[in-house]
């Protein structure tokens, strides 16, 4: 459960760091983003990745950080694959990872 | 060299990925699979298939042991080496083998293996002779048929063309981060630079990290120098001075008992309270040179030596052990070779590397073919291609295509042939470089969008067949993998389907390209910043 908290936390970062971007912002709201929209993006990422980074470290010291490469790699696969071929089905996905984010990380504060 | 820095690594990042990308194919193909070594070698051991890992695989282990030695002792007593390999979770059998006699003139006869069923205590059908997973493991470093010592110092520097290929990449791709999670599909070259682009930026840790290491693992080769002055047998000096368990001893022929087993394994668990035994081995049991050695696994820590423990054979007592606190050098290396070989990685992590590996072999692959496409792009409609044209385009297709089939083939091999077949792992060898050398035959004749297609479904089907064959030829098949939980041999029959299916949408695509009339120009899809980019 605490693998899925770290890999939700990294495809959480990698979308905003893809919503922040002008032409991913238009591709699934199909409207500009403002700037100020944009910077909330990239400082929800940051902050989620760097979450990610540090679950991954606490938990697993240096082995965390090959999973954190490896959760980095198949984040910006899959937001590649959602981004170039189903731009409307992102809004889902991000339900999706908020909703797995929300309950490993329920799991990961009670246990 | 041309004049501007931006220039000059462009030039280099061609040149120097262009004349190493097929080798290198060859090692990131070979690398990734060897991932999953001990998976693939199970699969080619159907004999296995049958073993489900034990519940208390550890607390089995000191049980196990003691009856290994008791059915050694009865089975072997005049064998030079006994060797126990106990159940882990990536090779649940048992296995008590001991050394066959040594043939005139060499050192090793080879190992007798008996392998038992931990579960039950059952022992199992001899499996088939085959290299398994080792096969890919050495070619990618060894690449077979060559001597060892040459292929590697060939890796080697495959391996720094890489590195530099990755740092200018880096470099001349400007937009890699900006376009990183952008693929614009059919736009010609600009789909292909994408592909190359997000292949190498979602993996790029992986990348650098991968090949910055596979230096380093033979960096004692590149280097020996400060070795060769510090220690007077060179590296082997450094090596034994290192390693406290690298004792050799002089074999002796005069006989005596073996130590009582229980008080060694007493030794072990007292400084080893929880450890997770991996291998047991006697060297010259039943003689005064006899000796133990004991192999820990290092779990998920990022280290590669083993913890190991060296035993007097005759009276018990404790010659060496390894050293639980290294010093900083030692650490840097074994861990950046720990990381090289993932044999750290538990499933998850593994298949985070295969991921990686792919990534990689993708990466290498929409290279080579985005050097020959962009070139036949620049030609006149009259224009005859050049010699190094064809022979980058033949280079593709034997290897982007011949690999794959290749692979298909060693598997497809590895269940045809017949068991009594002498030399039989070394046939299934043959199988693989005779179907490689087949399509570079074939490569050789032409090499247009056509042999792309022909090969392509070749692939397709060669894959489906591996998993088909296996379903045919044993017991089991991808649904009861599926419902007795065997998920090693499951995911190998899946990767297979799946990379049919990738094979049969590849020749698709190929289809609907060859049924409608090339475009003559390039700059259609062409955007500002790709125009920077393809001036390469």
């Amino acid at each position: 459960m605490t693998e899925l908290l770290q890999f939700s936390l990294c495809l959480l970062a990698f979308n905003c760091f893809a919503l922040a971007k002008f032409n991913h912002y238009r591709d699934v709201f199909k409207a500009r983003p403002s700037q100020k929209q944009s910077q909330q993006f990239l400082i929800a990422a940051w902050i989620s990745i760097l979450l990610s980074l540090l679950l991954c470290v606490i938990k697993h010291q240096g082995y965390g950080g090959l999973l954190f490469c490896g959760y980095m790699a198949l984040s910006v696969l899959l937001l590649m694959i959602f981004y170039s071929f189903k731009p409307s089905w992102v809004k889902h996905m991000s339900v999706l990872n908020v909703v797995l984010l929300l309950l490993s990380g329920s799991y990961f504060v009670v246990y | 060299m041309k004049e501007s820095f931006f220039r000059s690594m462009t030039w280099m990042h061609t040149w120097v990925g262009l004349l190493v990308c097929w080798l290198l194919y060859l090692i990131f193909f070979a690398g990734t699979i060897s991932f999953f070594r001990d998976e693939v070698t199970l699969w080619n051991q159907p004999a296995l298939h049958s073993i489900q890992a034990p519940q208390e695989r550890i607390a089995q282990q000191r049980e196990q042991i003691i009856a290994g030695v008791d059915y050694l002792k009865a089975t072997a007593p005049e064998s030079g080496r006994w060797g126990i390999y106990l159940p882990t979770e990536r090779e649940p059998q048992l296995n008590y083998a001991y050394e066959k006699p040594r043939p005139e003139g060499k050192r090793f006869g080879g190992w007798q293996d008996h392998y038992i069923n931990p579960t039950t205590g059952d022992s199992l059908q001899q499996p088939r002779e085959t290299k398994g997973g080792n096969f890919f493991y050495r070619l990618h470093f060894d690449l077979h048929y060559i001597d060892v010592r040459t292929a590697r110092w060939i890796v080697c520097f495959a391996s720094l063309f890489m590195l530099v290929a990755l740092i200018s990449g880096v470099v001349i791709h400007k937009r890699i981060f900006k376009d990183m999670f952008s693929f614009r599909k059919n736009k010609g070259s600009r789909s292909w630079l994408d592909g190359h682009n997000v292949s190498s930026v979602l993996a790029l840790p992986f990348h650098i990290m991968i090949t910055y290491t596979g230096l380093i693992t033979l960096i004692f080769m590149l280097f020996p120098y400060p070795a060769m002055t510090a220690y007077d047998d060179g590296v082997r000096g450094l090596f034994n001075d290192v390693t406290p368990t690298n004792v050799r001893t002089k074999s002796s022929d005069v006989a005596a008992p073996l130590t009582p087993i229980d008080s060694v394994l007493d030794q072990i668990y007292t400084n080893w309270p929880n450890a997770d035994l991996t291998r047991f081995s006697i060297k010259d049991p039943n003689k005064t040179s006899a000796t133990i050695t004991v192999r820990a696994s290092t779990g998920t820590l990022v280290r590669d030596q083993t913890p190991t423990m060296l035993f007097n054979g005759v009276d018990g007592s404790l010659i060496a052990k390894s050293v639980d606190e290294y010093s900083s050098t030692e650490v840097f290396y074994d861990s950046l070779t720990a990381l090289h070989t993932g044999r750290l990685a538990n499933p998850l992590l593994r298949w985070l590397y295969f991921l990686c590996g792919i990534a990689g072999c993708i990466m290498i692959a929409t290279g080579c073919i985005m050097w020959a496409k962009r070139i036949r792009e620049r030609m006149k409609k009259d224009q005859k291609a050049s010699f190094g044209l064809k022979l980058v385009e033949g280079l593709n297709l034997a290897t982007l295509m011949g690999l794959p089939l290749a692979t298909c083939a060693f598997f497809i091999a590895n269940r045809l042939l017949p068991l009594s077949l002498t030399q039989r792992a070394d046939k299934e060898i043959l199988a693989f470089f005779i179907a490689w050398l087949a399509v570079a035959l074939f490569s050789l004749f032409k090499r247009a969008k056509m042999q792309w297609y022909l090969l392509a479904w070749v692939n397709a089907v060669a894959c489906i067949s591996v998993p088909l064959i296996n379903a045919l030829t044993t017991k089991g098949n991808i649904v009861s993998y599926l419902l007795n939980s065997q998920w090693a041999l499951f995911s190998f029959d899946l990767v297979c389907l799946v990379c049919a299916l990738l094979f049969a949408l590849q020749a698709k695509k190929l289809r609907t390209q060859l049924h409608t009339p090339t475009p003559t120009t390039r700059s259609n899809h062409v955007t500002k910043n790709s125009l920077v980019e393809q001036k390469a």
